[in-house]
């Protein structure tokens, strides 16, 4: 047994206190810079806090779900971000989904044996993403900018596919009133469905042959979606159905919720300390802990204790705030089914020209204007070449005897891509492709240099208009994040779905 | 290799057997060439007519190049330039003799290389618009004629002779020598800007304040490029360390030179800087070599806890105003502090003392030489708008970025990969939220917010906070980068450092950083690429930078009112030219490194 070092000498005491040193500097850090800017805010006769949200915009937006103020519909500051905020996610949408699909086939004629193809490929690879993303969405924009003005027979499809200065319009497909409960009706019959595959598939594995599996649920989904499509108000039963939960959440004390946090996060921590006990047990019995170990636990019980103490004590706003909106969500829910709703889940309309002496695009059509056009080539022109790479690189992983050996085995080309190589691939793609859906969406913060209205436009007209830069940045950076994070969520489970199951 | 080999046997069948082969080998072949080949002459058709559009004045670019180049610098000081890049230019010509880069160039790919372009010139001239200069389709024609000859009579030998190559230096020649040839005798025109308005004399050659700079340049290029490699073994040790410090210090130096007052204050600096230097160079350097004794260990410690507590005391009373100091002592006392804190680690024989005391002594001489560099009152003073632009400032913010994101990189990464959870977890909320948000955002609130974090009476010029904000965010993604790396050296590595009783420190330092960062360079020149194309977001904080002088300087004169097209493909390909070179060397870094890995 050997003796104990002096406490000034433990390595674990030492390595704790080095850390708390440098994380008590970082704290420190901000806790001056933040009191610093509080100061200068104060002098400068700016409020601190978010009040100012619910006041008027006063600015106009170039594009957006609402662009001017008016008095049924008020422009709020909070409502001018959140245009922005839909802005952001409409480009980096149809660009994530348009870059996939050229960067698939991009990659894909890379890889093609014809040689012009994977000359054309790699030309196009290799130009796109050697030049600044920024300089080829200034170029779209210049070259859209000189299109020929609107006029009355505009467009290669007049009524149809109008392409002018004023931006491009496609008909506009959009949700109409029945969708939700087209939907319901759709979730509900999914569910005879599996039952019907897992069947199917069994018989499939026990006799061999072919049992159709497939056809069958085509077959099945088709007439499940006529059906659907026109009997559909009979799920409007639902939205009573929500009403009432709704009102069953609101009706629980925040108390109770409140106290579950607090109970939920002293769990959590038990369950953290349990597991790095459990982790020290061996055949032989416990482990003697050490002093890192001893120093873990406490931190954990710690951070809990405080965890626990500000949302059930200091901040019972936390709780209200997390009751009302989850209330709130299942009235919306509530009031997007119930009776008397329109039966279509699904309408359109073409783009039409307002009349008079100037011709103008009213929105009954899609219309993408020309600086939303400009930022949307950009990045797919951008993207899919990464895109493609990617692409490239994932089916290059794949080892050349699995192809082989799956031709060997007698399935044919289509078989052979669809069962062996692109499953085995796509675990290779997944984690970058997923990166690059998330360059997309923070990558449309260029369209500030277009004149776009996406969120750090607006957000920089609004700190111009009312210099509340501190609170407009915390906005950015959680609506960032909130991006990354969910799309890293999504990419993480389809991951985590694929991965290889070891034995 | 097998790709290389498998080129070879192709090239040898027959023409008309590689286009069945490969363009007509079946149905849906067939039908994918003809389908590309309308893609590729629908594009290039588009392509040619955006960039020859009757509307276009291309002259907007030849007479604004110098623009383009160094913004407002004045003439007169133009020399600086000069040689600034005749040095940079000069000494990458002697590393590439130095350390006798001699890929294999054979003759045969030559002559593919020979036809590819000749055919795409050819393609080009076809399908160029009716508004495109006779003179350029002409040239096209010629080029395209020349190159197929020359590819063919390149061929023609290879045939004969299979591994026939070209060595670099042959190949490095013809072309200075080719590219002077053309410089003082194809008649591409002389425009240019005196005292405010164009002046344009198309028949004429290049100016010759362009060309004899130029001339004087690539002879030394040449020159340097054959001596180094005429240097016997011992002296090419010598002259490769030399280019080392050069290429880690010397682009820094060059900018400074560029960026100099000419009325520079040199009193300050021999009263005040210098000896500050010195004095902490040696001093330091002393108390360095004193303490790294191994029987002074704890000495050391002590000595390294007063110091520390000192240096934070100047800092503290810094941003609190209780007393003056300037900044560079603050930085170097911490930076003592530190080193001697950390001093017992590396505690050793005589020599190894010395060794650290004469590392300490050189890093506090760059250290202290940059600040001052930073810090006078360097940028030419000229009315009206910055000076600092083009694609100087693109190249100096870049070079300034990667130079600071490094050591903050591999911080992180070091903290990442770590096992104290606190710093683990400090870094990995850095890194995440760095690499969360637009760099746009950063870039905003660096040059917004700036000021009103700084505490009353301290400022920050705009292109201070950019390159700050530009270097913290770029060192997220530096570290994930240096994380890879560092995650690739294997358990044993860091056991069998423990098993020889190295420190931690050591351990870093000397086993694992090595490792790892040579595994992660490829990625990090993909970063340096990376930041050399983001550098054009400055366009959008209001930086006179490529970029900002194509899409809104040009088009805002008089005399080229509207002329954005012509700017933005020069740039486009300025950048294209510059990202590719760097990709195509990493690609053959990688290559290499992976050849020398087990």
């Amino acid at each position: 047994m050997h003796q104990r070092p002096p406490i000034w000498r433990n390595v674990a005491v030492l390595k704790w206190l080095a850390q708390f040193a440098v994380l008590f500097t970082v704290l420190g850090l901000f806790w001056l810079l933040a009191s610093e800017a509080q100061e200068n805010l104060q002098r400068r006769g700016i409020p601190a806090g978010y009040n100012w949200l619910s006041g008027p915009a006063n600015f106009q937006l170039g594009e957006g779900i609402q662009t001017v103020d008016s008095p049924e519909r008020r422009l709020t500051m909070s409502r001018a971000l959140w245009v922005g905020m839909v802005n952001t996610l409409r480009v980096a949408a149809i660009g994530i989904v348009l870059s996939t699909i050229l960067g698939v086939f991009i990659g894909v004629s890379r890889l093609s044996k014809n040689f012009i193809a994977n000359r054309f490929a790699s030309a196009f690879v290799e130009t796109m993403r050697n030049i600044p993303l920024l300089v080829q969405i200034l170029f779209w924009f210049v070259i859209l900018g000189s299109l020929a003005p609107l006029a009355a027979d505009s467009g290669p499809i007049p009524g149809w596919l109008i392409v002018s200065q004023k931006g491009i319009s496609i008909p506009r497909v959009f949700l109409a009133d029945g969708f939700y409960q087209f939907v319901a009706m759709l979730v509900v019959f999914a569910v005879p469905l599996w039952f019907i595959r897992r069947t199917l598939k069994r018989r499939q594995d026990d006799l061999g042959g072919n049992q159709r599996v497939t056809s069958t649920t085509v077959a099945y989904l088709s007439v499940s979606t006529l059906v659907a499509w026109f009997l559909n108000p009979v799920m409007g039963f639902l939205g009573g159905v929500l009403d009432s939960v709704a009102t069953a959440w609101n009706a629980i004390p925040a108390q109770i919720i409140r106290g579950l946090f607090g109970v939920l996060i002293i769990w959590f921590a038990g369950a953290r300390i349990r597991s790095l006990l459990n982790s020290r047990r061996t055949p032989v019995g416990f482990a003697k802990l050490t002093d890192n170990d001893w120093f873990q636990m406490l931190f954990t019980a710690f951070a809990a204790g405080v965890a626990a103490l500000v949302v059930v004590r200091f901040r019972p706003g936390i709780t209200t705030w997390f009751v009302e909106s989850v209330g709130n969500f299942w009235s919306f829910l509530g009031a997007k089914f119930g009776d008397g709703r329109g039966a279509q889940p699904i309408d359109a309309m073409l783009p039409t020209l307002t009349e008079g002496r100037f011709i103008n695009i009213s929105n009954t059509g899609l219309t993408m204007s020309v600086f939303f056009a400009s930022l949307l080539f950009g990045l797919v022109f951008y993207t899919s070449s990464y895109i493609a790479e990617v692409v490239r690189g994932g089916i290059l992983a794949v080892p050349r005897g699995q192809s082989e050996a799956a031709l060997a085995l007698g399935f044919t080309r289509g078989q052979m891509l669809r069962k062996v190589v692109l499953p085995q691939a796509f675990r290779v793609i997944m984690p970058p492709l997923g990166n690059q859906y998330l360059n997309i969406t923070k990558n449309t913060s260029l369209g500030i240099a277009v004149g776009f209205s996406e969120i750090v436009q607006v957000g920089q007209t609004v700190y111009n208009k009312n210099s509340q830069t501190l609170a407009v940045f915390s906005i950015y950076i959680a609506f960032f994040l909130l991006c990354s994070l969910s799309i890293s969520a999504v990419v993480n489970t389809i991951n985590r779905r694929l991965a290889i199951v070891e034995r | 290799m097998t790709t290389v080999i498998n080129a070879n046997v192709s090239s040898q069948k027959s023409w008309f057997k590689w286009v069945r082969d490969n363009l007509f080998s079946s149905v849906a072949g067939t039908i994918q060439t003809f389908a590309f080949a309308a893609l590729v002459v629908v594009v290039l058709r588009w392509l040619l007519g955006v960039a020859f559009a009757e509307k276009n004045d291309w002259t907007a670019v030849a007479t604004n190049m110098r623009l383009l180049v160094s913004y407002n610098y004045p003439l007169s000081q133009f020399i600086r330039i000069w040689v600034a890049a005749g040095v940079l230019l000069v000494c990458a010509a002697a590393s590439l003799g130095a350390w006798r880069f001699d890929p294999a160039l054979t003759v045969k790919r030559m002559a593919r290389t020979f036809y590819s372009v000749a055919v795409v010139a050819a393609l080009c001239a076809l399908l160029m618009p009716s508004s495109a200069p006779g003179v350029l389709v002409r040239t096209l024609w010629l080029v395209s004629t020349v190159l197929a000859i020359a590819g063919f009579a390149a061929s023609a030998v290879a045939s004969k002779r299979n591994n026939l190559t070209v060595s670099f230096g042959a190949l490095l020649t013809s072309s200075v020598v080719g590219l002077l040839a053309i410089l003082w005798f194809v008649p591409f025109g002389n425009y240019g800007v005196v005292g405010g308005s164009p002046f344009a004399n198309p028949g004429d050659t290049v100016a010759r304040s362009t060309k004899e700079p130029w001339t004087v340049i690539f002879t030394l290029v040449l020159f340097t490029f054959w001596a180094s490699r005429a240097l016997g073994t011992k002296t090419v040790a010598i002259v490769r360390s030399a280019l080392l410090a050069f290429w880690l210090v010397g682009p820094a130096f060059l900018i400074f030179v560029v960026l100099r007052d000419p009325a520079f204050d040199w009193q300050r600096v021999w009263a005040v800087d210098v000896p500050l230097a010195a004095g902490f160079a040696f001093g330091g350097g002393l108390l360095v070599y004193l303490l790294a004794k191994p029987t002074r260990s704890s000495l050391a410690r002590l000595v390294g806890v007063a110091l520390s507590a000192f240096a934070i005391l100047n800092w503290v009373a810094g941003f609190f105003g209780w007393y003056g100091m300037l900044q560079k002592v603050r930085i170097s006392m911490l930076l003592l502090a530190i080193l001697v804190l950390i001093l017992p680690a590396f505690a050793g024989s005589q020599s190894k003392r010395l060794r650290i005391a004469v590392a300490w002594g050189g890093f506090i001489l760059v250290l202290h030489w940059l600040i001052t560099a930073i810090n006078t009152p360097s940028t030419l003073v000229i009315s009206a708008p910055p000076f600092l632009g083009g694609f100087t400032l693109t190249f100096a913010i870049s070079y300034y970025v990667v130079l600071a994101s490094f050591p903050l990189g591999v911080l992180l990464a070091l903290a990442r990969t770590s096992d104290l959870p606190l710093f683990r977890m400090m870094s990995t909320a850095y890194i995440e939220v760095f690499r969360g948000v637009p760099l746009i955002t950063i870039l905003f609130l660096f040059t917004v917010m700036l000021p009103l974090f700084l505490p009353r009476g301290m400022a920050v010029s705009d292109l201070a906070a950019v390159f700050a904000g530009y270097s913290i965010f770029s060192a997220a993604y530096l570290a994930e980068n240096v994380r890879g790396g560092l995650q690739s050296v294997r358990q044993g590595q860091y056991e069998a450092a423990n098993a020889l009783g190295l420190t931690v420190f050591q351990r870093t330092l000397l086993i694992v950083l090595p490792q790892g960062l040579r595994v992660s360079i490829p990625n990090l020149v993909g970063q340096g690429i990376a930041t050399l194309k983001e550098t054009s977001l400055i366009a959008i904080i209001g930086g006179f930078d490529l970029l900002r002088i194509a899409n809104s300087t040009i088009p805002n004169q008089p005399q080229f009112l509207g002329q954005k097209r012509p700017g933005l493909l020069f740039i486009a390909m300025v950048y294209f030219i510059l990202a590719y070179t760097m990709s195509k060397s990493s690609q053959r870094l990688e290559r290499r490194l992976d050849a020398g890995r087990m």
